[in-house]
């Protein structure tokens, strides 16, 4: 309840206003020659970071846009994009 | 009791009297009372019966640290009488009670504590299993704090507050006064909780000098005064703090006054910086029967005089550990009090001004002398003092014991914010090791207590929360520090825990009547941590919330365990303080939403139902199987009102390319002015959703989702479009435009009479889609589609309108005897032709080949990257999914209730919706089976709650039941 998040639009808001979206894995991946472990990879395994990961958010109780951000997942605080990170 | 009146410090206003009822009596108190002094004031000195001995408790705190004084007011019970302000009329009872406080008939279990070591609960009553059950009723009855009763409904109204704050300091007293008057003086907006009526924290009532010619309690009016007159601080009183979380989150909880709005609120303020300045609470003294009534802490017995009035005893004895306790001794002594004796654990160190004033009133101050017992069944009659050591005695009658070892900082603030603490020898209290970022403590829980040293902390700690968030610079932090090191640093403290006893009436937690000879026990046991000693004994786990053993039982155990390591403190956890649940559930939102059309459906008959977030009318009689409502859409015409179904304009360069993500069906082959069925998937090839989606121009189109789903449909495009970076626009028109259904035989008979254009089956037929006019003036998107199986038109009509296009249906239909439908008339009309409603027919599971709908899905797009689709053709050739069938009953009286299952020697599947049609006169309905069970003929047992173990008979059956050539939905 403590978070709080930079909508690229609004601002920084109360997490209350946002709903989870998942770790960022990119983007679909194609459907022609796609084996069915792959797929369910992308859709269901994720890397549970304990640190800093790049994850979606969406602005439920503000302007609708989803976004990506960057979170501490061990102090569960939205941090600056890491330096490494591309 | 009389009242002391006319003093500056007084907090009651004897002007006006409050009265409550107490044991039949109506009684009387005043303005400023709370209904713990207020009762005191009437002669009350037990209040509460302890929750494992039956022990007599009475008035030893005022700020709600223990059990002591929790009665059941006005029908709630543990309410902390001695900090719950009184209101007029309020009906108080002493619980935990058999006959009467003062004579309760279960004492006699005092007696019995031998039977009940540390840890019993736990060693005991599970040796047979069956004992449990027994004892357990029986404990429950004898041990209890308070019961409500299960139909009380809470009274008063609950809110909410979120606020932001530059700076929020927690505690009004001295320091937190001075941290918020500096901070604010920057112009920041600042915010000042108290958890009392009123600020000034110790100060509001002591006399001792703040400078020549000016006590505390003129300067903490003073600040006070500055306070609240700044226009950037905002103070909340009678506010607890009760949470503290990360990005400086504090939550706190709010008491109304009799002129606010609410009775309690829920306070949440994010802060960029915080003070905490929370002060000191007593340590108590623990020797035998130290919590009898009669025994009370120093602030008490003065807060009792200075505040409200009262002298609480006549003859007072005092042992005390620190200068407060002969300050406070000095001051009541004025006041009128008799004090035998000042017995003081500390041989030296003490105040010598305060030790010439006892001397001059001829006091005597026992040094290095401590209560070692108190006598009396009920109250206090007289007073063992011994020497440290327990060699020397002295017996001194008295009805009043003002007991307290020392002091202990209130670190639940800090705790909570992840600070760690470590025992600090010097000062005997627990300090913050460092302090979590943009968080500052001051005043009396750093240590000190100098008046002017506690000033200067809090100017301080302002200072440092400006410079947190870059508002001022380091060196006037800096130039603040310096000057406060030259003030008098930290106190040495007092650090004796327990008069020289063996403890077995000597109370370390007043709540959960635990004994130092059950902590002693315990550690015998081989239990040697703070943490789970507390566990093992109940210790601090009662409604103080440690308030009265958080100190003593790490000090105790260190000093017993002859431990090296320096003493450990237990965890604090939130809510700091006892919260009722009424209050963190806040108020109630009763929010939905009504469609154009609700009054004139509540005018027709409407039986609503709240569904989803709307209120829909469900039935039109009280005839729940709505025979009426069906037959005349089957033989006649009726009219529905659909506007919760979701619509949305989806338009722009991209918008096709967004459809074909997310719909199953290929929608590059949908020509303008043409409507598409089809659904929606989720990854997993679940259906989500279904609806309809017409072409209104390139790139633009108009699609309606289930009502359920509106809500959700802009993120989930939104969602899985997130990395392509498409272009286009998608407008929720679900509030702005309603929707009716004309439906049955007649339908075009009645809308052709207001429509301006040819409705004709040539000119407009069977799922086509047409836009035109009513009465040269409304615009109407018409639809016809075939949900309920009759000649049907789905009329889109913007909001405004929707009543003036009822009303002209209603009109034109009055000579065919148009009528009402509501949902569970069209439920059953569907459900008779097969059609599904996601969320009935499906559940999260289900997927678009289960349903039947694979012929929507076009496996050819697959550049789309439709959303479903992989799995779904992983899904193709699995043998182990369920399928949706048309199933029949064999008593054909008897349809099953949505829900029933499907079992032979394990469950099967279940029922979606089965009902008797009246249309064909047979009990039918659709299931979910097993595949292997699917087949037309194939039996089905149903089981049900009233079934009497009789399974109901049904067999597979092919849909739809009627019209199964769809000839009457294409008249
Ligand atoms: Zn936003």
């Amino acid at each position: 309840m403590a978070l709080t998040l930079t909508c690229p639009i609004c601002g920084k808001r109360n997490g209350y206003e946002f709903r989870y979206g998942g770790e960022d894995k990119g983007s679909r991946p194609d459907e022609k020659g796609l084996s069915p472990a792959d797929w369910c990879d992308y859709v269901h395994m994720n890397t549970c970071t304990a640190g800093v990961q790049k994850e979606w958010w969406f602005h439920r109780d503000g302007c609708g846009a989803w976004f990506s951000t960057y979170r501490n997942t061990l102090s569960n605080l939205e941090v600056d994009r890491p330096e490494d990170s591309t | 009791m009389k009242r002391l009146r006319q003093f500056p410090t007084l907090h009651i206003d004897t002007n006006e009297t409050r009265s409550l009822k107490y044991r039949g009596k109506s009684l009387q108190g005043f303005a400023g009372d709370t209904v713990a002094t207020a009762l005191y004031a009437n002669g009350i000195r037990i209040f509460s019966r302890s929750l494992k001995y039956h022990r007599p408790r009475g008035l030893y705190n005022l700020d709600g640290e223990s059990s002591n004084t929790c009665m059941e007011v006005d029908g709630v019970p543990n309410v902390r009488t001695e900090n719950t302000l009184l209101k007029d009329g309020m009906v108080v009872k002493a619980q935990n009670v058999k006959g009467s406080v003062d004579h309760d008939l279960m004492a006699f279990i005092d007696k019995l504590d031998w039977l009940m070591p540390a840890g019993f609960y736990y060693k005991t009553m599970h040796k047979p299993a069956a004992v449990w059950p027994v004892a357990m009723k029986a404990i429950r009855k004898a041990a209890g704090v308070g019961t409500i009763s299960a139909d009380y409904k809470v009274k008063g109204r609950y809110d909410e507050i979120f606020l932001t704050a530059d700076v929020c300091v927690i505690g009004g007293g001295a320091a937190g006064m001075m941290a918020a008057l500096t901070a604010a003086e920057s112009g920041v907006r600042v915010i000042v909780l108290e958890s009392r009526p009123h600020l000034g924290g110790c100060w509001d009532y002591r006399t001792g000098a703040y400078k020549e010619n000016k006590p505390l309690f003129a300067r903490a009016r003073e600040l006070a005064g500055q306070v609240e007159n700044t226009s950037n601080i905002r103070v909340f009183k009678q506010t607890s703090m009760v949470g503290a979380y990360n990005n400086n989150l504090i939550t706190a909880f709010q008491v109304g006054k009799s002129n606010d709005a609410f009775t309690e609120r829920y306070v949440e303020i994010r802060s960029k910086s915080v003070v905490v300045a929370t002060g000191c609470i007593e340590r108590p003294l623990i020797f035998e029967n130290n919590e009898r009534p009669g025994v009370m802490q120093v602030a008490c017995a003065h807060r009792l005089a200075r505040s409200y009035g009262l002298l609480p005893g006549e003859a007072a004895v005092f042992s005390i550990g620190h200068d407060l306790g002969l300050e406070a001794a000095l001051d009541l002594f004025d006041l009128g009090l008799k004090i035998r004796c000042v017995a003081d654990i500390r041989e030296d160190g003490h105040d010598a001004g305060l030790l010439a004033a006892l001397a001059e009133r001829k006091i005597p101050v026992l040094k290095g002398w401590v209560a070692a017992k108190a006598h009396g069944c009920k109250q206090v009659t007289k007073v063992t003092l011994a020497t440290l050591d327990g060699t020397v005695k002295r017996h001194i009658p008295c009805d009043l014991l003002v007991a307290s070892a020392g002091h202990t900082p209130v670190n639940g603030p800090l705790i909570l914010a992840q600070t760690n603490i470590a025992y600090d020898n010097h000062s005997g209290f627990f300090l913050p090791k460092k302090l979590p970022e943009k968080m500052f403590s001051a005043g009396w829980m750093t240590g000190r207590s100098h008046p002017q040293a506690i000033e200067a902390s809090g100017q301080v700690a302002g200072l440092k929360a400006l410079a947190a968030i870059g508002v001022t610079d380091k060196t006037a932090v800096f130039a603040a520090e310096k000057e406060a090191a030259a003030l008098p640093g930290i106190d040495r403290g007092c650090k004796l825990v327990t008069a020289p006893v063996k403890g077995r009436k000597s109370f370390i937690c007043f709540d959960e009547d635990t004994t130092i000879k059950n902590i002693k026990q315990a550690i015998d046991m081989g239990f040697d941590v703070p943490e789970l000693i507390k566990r093992f004994t109940s210790a601090g786990t009662g409604p103080g919330q440690g308030g009265i053993p958080g100190h003593n039982l790490p000090l105790f155990v260190s000093k017993y365990t002859a431990s090296a390591s320096k003493p450990m403190p237990t965890a604090v956890r939130p809510p700091l303080v006892p919260t009722l649940l009424a209050t963190y559930a806040g108020a109630h939102h009763h929010m939905f939403k009504r469609t154009p059309l609700h009054a004139s459906q509540k005018k027709g008959g409407g039986i609503f139902r709240n569904i989803g977030v709307w209120q829909r009318a469900r039935y039109f009689s009280s005839d729940f199987d709505c025979k009426d409502e069906i037959l005349n859409v089957r033989n006649n015409v009726g009219l529905l009102d659909s506007s919760t179904l979701g619509k949305f304009r989806i338009f722009g360069p991209d918008a096709l390319k967004a459809l074909q993500r997310l719909y199953v069906s290929d929608m590059s082959k949908l020509k303008q002015g043409r409507i598409k069925y089809s659904a929606m998937c989720n990854d997993d090839g679940c259906v989500i959703d279904d609806g309809i989606v017409i072409k209104r121009g390139d790139n633009d189109y108009y699609v309606t989702t289930s009502s359920g789903r509106a809500g959700n449909t802009v993120e989930w495009f939104r969602y899985h479009t997130r990395y392509d970076g498409w272009q286009y626009h998608m407008v929720n028109l679900t509030d702005a435009m309603g929707v009716i259904n004309i439906s049955g035989p007649n339908a075009r008979k009645v809308l052709k009479k207001i429509a301006d254009a040819d409705i004709s089956n040539n000119a407009f037929p069977f799922a086509g889609y047409r836009e035109f006019t009513v009465k040269n003036t409304i615009p109407v998107r018409a639809m016809r589609l075939g949900f309920v199986g009759e000649l049907s038109f789905e009329l889109h009509v913007p909001s405004s309108y929707m009543q003036s296009v009822w009303d002209m249906l209603m009109a034109a239909g009055a000579e065919f005897n148009i009528k009402n439908f509501g949902l569970e008339a069209q439920n059953v009309l569907r459900m008779e032709k097969g059609h599904i409603i996601l969320g009935q027919e499906s559940e999260q599971r289900t997927n678009l080949l289960d349903l039947g709908l694979g012929f929507l899905w076009d496996r050819k797009k697959t550049a789309a990257k439709t959303v479903g689709a992989v799995a779904l053709r992983q899904a193709e050739n699995d043998p182990g999914r369920f399928k949706l069938v048309g199933i029949r009953m064999q008593d054909d009286a008897r349809a099953p209730r949505d829900g029933a299952l499907i079992v032979d020697t394990h469950v099967r599947g279940y029922v979606a919706t089965a009902r008797k049609s009246f249309t064909t006169g047979e009990a039918v309905g659709m299931a979910l089976v097993e595949s292997q069970l699917s087949k037309p003929g194939s039996r089905l047992e149903i089981y049900e709650d009233e079934c009497n173990e009789i399974r109901l008979q049904a067999r597979v059956v092919p849909m739809p039941f009627y019209d199964p050539d769809g000839q009457r939905m294409k008249m």
